[in-house]
């Protein structure tokens, strides 16, 4: 018997999963049995016991679970990356219907590293030490300090709230690293490439439950002519949370 | 000798990863970690995960640890959680006739930091994303050989 | 020296860039810089085909370098400024020719020298300057035009960072 189970809002990964999928090493979860997929037998048992090394997959000797989190590689080619971006801006494009949907796929890839990124830097800076986040203003000092410096080198120059709106935040960056060579042609009006740090910070803010739009603006000034803003705005309900928790 | 059921919840609150097991250190059973939950608790034990969510909600947002410690019990089941900084819950639930109790909640704690950055380290794979099950059996094996160092 | 203009020519010797950063020149029409371009390409190409015959050796080295490059297609002859037209100097004013390794010419017009007839350490003094600000102009073609996702390839460059960061540097 063989038959894809549909689990309500469980992702796409589960469906392709069978119950008659089982584990040939008497490893691995299986969503659509439970716990009983992976449950310790008298043969899995004896391994963990005896700490046997065995190769599950192909890439068990080397596999990601295998390397150190904490390994400094901070600094990568300028150009490199500056090249990546291009194409992916061009991808972007090429499959966009206009110019709000470039903006809108851009931060959409920015998204899932925003939500991957948070939890990298959290580790990085050591659980034992750390705090979790769960105000507003210190999840957003935490985005502009320690998760700026380690994407961009740098932290962001400015982090301010809006003076007319309470769910506005804004984070500003005199020079966004990876819009540093992109000139944006007149007829495209205001399309801003920093889109994808905006969606960076959109998935982090989300995933940390502090959920949010993000939007990239740029506001040029005299010396600083890629300055950009990216502007914040909360749902109402962490507003609301943050009122009734915190005050 | 405890046993446990631990879960890995995802922000959507579905589980993404279980495994039941018990404590490698007295191997009076035939098999080292298999789970002594009876039957009856067997099937229940999902629920009484899932009915602790609403108290991780609370404690999440009013203490700033990772770390949640222990946040309910149940017909002599206690329930221990974590919550990282991306909303992933790790709840761990077991039978708590263990007369040490204190020294469980700090090798919980230990077990827990550590399945964290395991986790992180399935994050940064990049065909996984957020909110998938964890099916590596590679996962499955560190996770059970830390539930042997620790539990 | 006072840089009056930087141009830039694509591999078909089309005029993608001219930027008159500094008055000097007269004005041409529209359709006089396209000749003069195409014609200064022109130019550029036969000379180097007289060195060819004159200096094989030197070419053969330049040619096992960029084999590989050249075995793709995708780039001219490599190099070619060493063999082809380098400069014109006129009384009025001096011109340098500098192409790189898929074809680009970059070129530059500037003021001539005050004194005649010029000491041979002048005229180093002033290839030397040429030729860095030829490398400059290169890396900033390198960063804000090829990086640029809005930018096709030998195609007009119109593109504002550029001018600013061009006149910045020719102006320093």
């Amino acid at each position: 018997m063989s038959e894809d189970l549909i689990i309500p809002s469980i992702s796409s990964s589960v469906n392709k999963i069978t119950i008659s999928d089982t584990s040939k090493t008497g490893f691995g979860y299986n969503p659509a049995v439970g716990p009983s997929s992976n449950e310790i037998t008298e043969d899995t048992s004896s391994i963990l016991i005896n700490k046997r090394t065995i190769s599950l997959t192909p890439h068990s000797s080397n596999s990601i679970l295998d390397r150190n989190l904490n390994k400094k590689v901070n600094e990568i080619s300028l150009s490199s990356l500056s090249f990546l971006f291009c194409e992916i801006v061009n991808w972007c494009h090429k499959n966009s219907k206009g110019i709000q949907d470039l903006e809108n796929r851009l931060n959409g890839l920015g998204y899932q590293i925003g939500q991957k990124f948070l939890e990298l830097v959290k580790i990085r800076e050591g659980v034992k030490y750390s705090k979790r986040e769960t105000k507003i203003v210190e999840i957003l000092q935490f985005i502009h300090s320690s998760m700026w410096k380690s994407m961009f080198g740098k932290i962001a120059n400015e982090l301010e709230k809006s003076q007319d709106l309470n769910n506005e935040y804004m984070i500003i960056d005199n020079l966004p690293i990876v819009s540093k060579f992109i000139n944006v042609p007149k007829e495209y009006g205001n399309l801003n490439c920093s889109a994808f740090i905006a969606g960076i910070i959109e998935g982090a803010l989300d995933s940390a439950g502090f959920f949010a739009n993000v939007s990239a603006h740029s506001i040029p000034k005299d010396d600083n002519p890629l300055r950009t803003v990216f502007l914040i705005k909360f749902d109402e309900s962490v507003i609301l949370k943050e009122e009734l928790r915190y005050t | 000798m405890s046993s446990y059921y631990f879960t890995i919840i995802g922000t959507k609150d579905a589980p993404i990863y279980e495994l039941e097991f018990s404590s490698f250190k007295l191997s009076s059973h035939q098999i080292p970690g298999k789970s002594q939950f009876p039957p009856n608790i067997k099937e229940i034990l999902p629920f009484i995960t899932h009915s602790s969510l609403d108290l991780i909600e609370e404690s999440q947002w009013s203490n700033n640890q990772y770390n949640l410690g222990k946040i309910d019990s149940f017909y002599g089941i206690s329930i221990n959680a974590f919550i990282t900084q991306g909303n992933i819950k790790f709840v761990i639930c077991y039978d708590n006739n263990s007369a040490n109790s204190k020294y469980d909640e700090s090798s919980i704690k230990q077990f827990f930091v550590e399945v964290n950055d395991l986790y992180v380290k399935v994050l940064m794979n990049p065909f996984y994303s957020v909110n998938d099950a964890i099916t590596s059996p590679d996962f499955d094996l560190k996770v059970k050989l830390l539930a042997r160092k620790y539990l | 020296m006072i840089v009056y203009s930087v141009y830039i020519l694509n591999k078909a010797g089309g005029l993608v860039y001219q930027n008159d950063i500094n008055p000097g020149l007269n004005r041409l029409s529209a359709n006089d810089y396209l000749v003069l371009a195409g014609t200064l390409h022109g130019v550029h190409a036969i000379t180097s085909r007289f060195s060819h015959s004159m200096k094989i050796e030197q070419n053969e080295i330049n040619m096992n370098n960029n084999s590989n490059i050249l075995s793709t297609g995708k780039s001219l002859n490599p190099n070619t400024n060493r063999t082809g037209l380098q400069s014109i100097e006129t009384d009025h004013f001096n011109l340098y020719i500098q192409q790189t390794l898929t074809g680009i010419k970059f070129i530059i017009i500037t003021s001539p020298l005050k004194t005649t007839p010029m000491s041979r350490g002048q005229l180093n003094n002033e290839l030397d300057l040429v030729n860095y600000l030829f490398r400059q102009i290169y890396i900033l073609y390198g960063d804000y035009v090829s990086k640029d996702p809005f930018q096709a390839s030998d195609m007009p460059i119109k593109n504002q960072l550029f001018d600013t960061k061009l006149r910045e540097l020719v102006n320093q």
